[in-house]
């Protein structure tokens, strides 16, 4: 394992950006990082060199950010009354898709746009957009992975919530990086 | 009244089944072989997924200051 001394300058950044889009705060991504570096330092005898020191640090990383969400779900319960609101009616008129809102053609070769750096930050600005439990149902079922019955336990909301939360989510990215990323031209 | 289910429950149910991992039901799929634009939806969600998953991580560079603090968290230890 290489001297403690060295991480910060080896691994602050990449660790401070992945916490940093996750709980969408800088002060709070430095706090998980300093968490993180000192859980490192008092388990490091437990590293086995498996992986790289950065993926293992990441591994801590996660948890300490789900540990954060779990903390504030408790401190602060979310109600389904404080979301924001239905976006059937932002969405749809009537059974269909509204004239504004129909998702457009995003042409050709989506898939490589959706691998780029441009991607992450025009997906960055527009989870800024979303209301912090929208973001964060996004962030944990996509982006970190977790089946849905962990990410709702993680959020502190029954699992019929999180299905309305990932819809809006979805909904709302959708819109959005279509027209920052996919399909600029046509907004 | 339409027995096929509309756009609006058609976007909610692909959303549902991205999560549920269960096949689309068949009116779900009738609709989809008739509306260009659900279809999209469908396609659209698979790739927003498929982008938060592997794109590269971006952003601010830790700042000299916020550094400067996590090395004396790290010396105090």
């Amino acid at each position: 394992m290489t001297d403690p001394n060295t991480w910060v300058d080896a691994y602050g950044t990449r660790l401070f950006r992945y916490a940093l889009s996750r709980v969408r705060d800088e002060s709070s991504a430095e706090d998980l990082i300093q968490d993180t570096f000192l859980t490192a330092l008092k388990s490091r005898d437990r590293f086995k060199g498996d992986s790289s020191e950065l993926t293992w640090m990441t591994g801590i990383l996660r948890n300490k950010i789900f540990e954060f969400y779990r903390r504030q779900a408790k401190d602060v319960p979310l109600l389904p009354s404080d979301e924001e609101s239905d976006p059937q009616n932002e969405f749809f008129d009537g059974r269909h898709w509204s004239a504004s809102s129909a998702p457009r053609d995003w042409g050709g070769e989506p898939a490589r746009k959706a691998e780029t750096a441009e991607f992450s930050a025009a997906l960055r600005r527009c989870l800024d957009a979303l209301s912090e439990n929208v973001a964060r149902a996004f962030i944990l079922r996509e982006m970190e992975g977790l089946a849905p019955k962990d990410a709702a336990e993680a959020l502190g909301v029954p699992p019929g919530h999180l299905a309305v939360l990932l819809y809006r989510a979805r909904l709302r990215l959708r819109r959005c990086l279509e027209r920052s990323h996919f399909a600029p031209e046509a907004a | 009244m339409s027995l096929l289910p509309s756009c609006r429950e058609v976007s909610r149910l692909l959303s549902e089944a991205l999560d549920s991992g269960r096949p689309l039901g068949l009116h779900v799929r009738i609709h989809l072989g008739v509306c260009e634009v659900c279809r999209r939806v469908l396609a659209q969600f698979a790739l927003i997924r498929h982008g938060a998953a592997r794109a590269p991580e971006g952003g601010p560079d830790l700042s000299p200051e916020a550094k400067a603090r996590l090395r004396r968290s790290l010396d105090g230890r």
